[in-house]
């Protein structure tokens, strides 16, 4: 997952960009929502995190434990995302539909768009959506004996339930890639199913 | 006194704590309980674990609210029930619920919670009313929790709830036992 | 920097964090930290037995808040849920509350919100050492 290997989906297509704009202007004209304190969250998470924990065995069990509680989220936070945002028709190609995960999904959860969308370069069907300081990892600490377990694996499962709801199944992990002042930075990983891309070089056939 | 608390509790959630989007939280809480309601099949065991996890949470949370607002020991229950609502549920859900139903004895009390975020986009099948659950039961084992690290024992139970078709959301506590905390435990 | 080194304490006398900050002080072994953290936990239960005001009239903790020595202080915060923030610092600190009472905010963030964090157990998070780290050096 080497930097020089990616290359950025936004600065790369103009229409995506133009597109990621517009969602995020539409989504701060109606924003007019209660918050909690982040401290209520972080209190809970870390507790569906030590309850999670009770009930596996690694930390791939957890992992996939933390993204099924996730994933109820997400098809919450699809209805809700449709509901609010009236001009917003369904997505169902792969790019729109990151997008929209990247700037509409990322605002109405964590009050910002994600810090990076790219292709991966080995694999087209592979992209990544980095958030650097996930504001609900953020008093998260993981033991050195479980440095391979990423809390993210929440919001992979959130994402997940949202390619699902725009039809474009994808397996979706989560990674923790920590850069310089970011030791939470957080590389949510899609590889979308062979449908997926299969339609999609169709519709790109038939333009 | 009540009046200064609620400017505390409004000071700290203004300027000393972090925000997130009401919708993660509610929507996470649910999720929470669905995966209790598979884990544990049945409302009771559900009720109780909620219960649990909520203590958890509690005897942590006390050290949050605490650390933030320099609070001088109450001096009596009726202190204690202003500071769990003007200053605990509002630094941590925005919502500060009334306090009232004082027994004679000045040891029981309600808390009512006229908006009770966690009842957000709730909506229970008939079935999790009939078999007893209390949705938004963590929040008596988060009120257990904190008041025991301070001392209190306390027993906190929901009595009625809007999303089992009661009028209001109500949770009834009462101090049971009050810990000398001079005498630090473990210490013989 | 005049903060020396750091301890915390829990409710039942255990150390939970101690670390060293300068050089300027004699490294304890973990077991004379561990007798030190036991022994002021005893000493400050006893201090606040003897206080002809008690907590519940008062309002205030009644325990030790500083110890003097010719060559360092000694300052002592405990919070209401009886956890301990002490630090070490050079004699000329006359006034140490503000800082302890920010350490006590970093560990109610990077300690108790931490799901690794056992109660009981000492404290391991690299992000608490980070900004602990970080708030010594700017006090």
């Amino acid at each position: 997952m080497a930097t020089a290997q990616r290359q950025s989906l936004l600065k790369l297509d103009n229409k995506a960009t133009k597109r990621a704009n517009m969602l995020l202007e539409q989504n701060v004209a109606k924003q007019r929502r209660d918050k909690v304190s982040l401290n209520a969250f972080a209190l809970l998470f870390s507790e569906i995190i030590q309850y999670s924990q009770n009930r596996v065995l690694g930390i791939q069990d957890l992992e996939s434990k933390l993204s099924e509680i996730g994933y109820r989220v997400g098809l919450r936070v699809f209805e809700l995302a449709m509901w609010r945002e009236k001009t917003v028709h369904r997505e169902t190609r792969v790019l729109n539909t990151l997008v929209f995960i990247n700037t509409v999904v990322w605002r109405t959860l964590f009050d910002k768009q994600a810090d990076s969308l790219e292709r991966s370069t080995e694999s087209e069907d592979e992209y990544m959506i980095t958030d650097n300081e996930p504001s609900i990892l953020k008093f998260i600490s993981v033991p050195k004996e479980m440095s391979s377990f990423s809390p993210g694996a929440f919001i992979s499962g959130v994402v997940e339930a949202i390619v699902e709801c725009c039809q474009c199944p994808a397996r979706v992990t989560s990674h923790v890639v920590p850069a310089d002042g970011m030791p939470l930075r957080t590389v949510i990983l899609l590889k979308f199913d062979k449908e997926v891309m299969g339609r999609e070089k169709q519709l790109e056939a038939g333009k | 006194m009540a009046k200064q608390y609620r400017s505390i509790g409004e000071e700290v959630w203004k300027n000393k704590v972090e925000k997130v989007n009401a919708e993660l939280f509610i929507f996470t809480y649910g999720s929470l309980v669905v995966q209790l309601i598979k884990d544990y099949e049945d409302y009771h065991s559900v009720n109780k674990q909620l219960d649990k996890l909520g203590y958890n949470i509690g005897v942590r949370l006390i050290d949050d609210i605490l650390s933030r607002t320099n609070l001088e020991k109450c001096k009596d229950m009726r202190e204690t029930a202003e500071v769990i609502s003007k200053i605990g549920f509002r630094m941590f859900l925005n919502i500060a619920p009334s306090v009232s139903a004082w027994s004679a004895d000045s040891k029981e009390f309600s808390l009512i919670l006229d908006d009770n975020p966690l009842n957000d986009f709730c909506e229970l099948p008939p079935r999790a009313v009939q078999g007893g659950l209390w949705y938004s039961n963590v929040l008596c084992g988060v009120v257990r929790g904190a008041l025991e690290m301070v001392g209190l024992l306390v027993k906190v139970e929901f009595v009625r709830d809007v999303v089992r078709g009661d009028e209001v959301s109500e949770i009834r506590v009462r101090l049971e036992k009050v810990l000398d905390e001079e005498v630090p435990v473990g210490d013989d | 920097m005049a903060i020396h080194s750091v301890f915390i304490i829990n409710k039942a006398g255990g150390l939970i964090y101690n670390r060293d900050y300068s050089t300027n002080i004699a490294k304890l072994s973990s077991n004379e930290a561990l007798i030190l953290a036991g022994t002021f936990h005893g000493i400050h239960a006893l201090a606040s037995r003897i206080s002809p005001v008690s907590r519940s009239e008062g309002g205030k903790d009644t325990g030790i808040q500083t110890i003097d020595t010719a060559n360092f202080r000694i300052h002592c915060y405990q919070t209401a849920t009886g956890i301990k923030f002490i630090a070490v610092t050079d004699p000329s600190y006359m006034q140490l509350s503000d800082v302890l009472a920010r350490m006590y905010g970093l560990y109610s963030d990077y300690a108790l919100k931490n799901p690794f964090h056992n109660l009981e157990m000492p404290v391991r998070s690299e992000l608490f050492d980070t900004k602990l780290q970080q708030l010594i050096q700017s006090s």
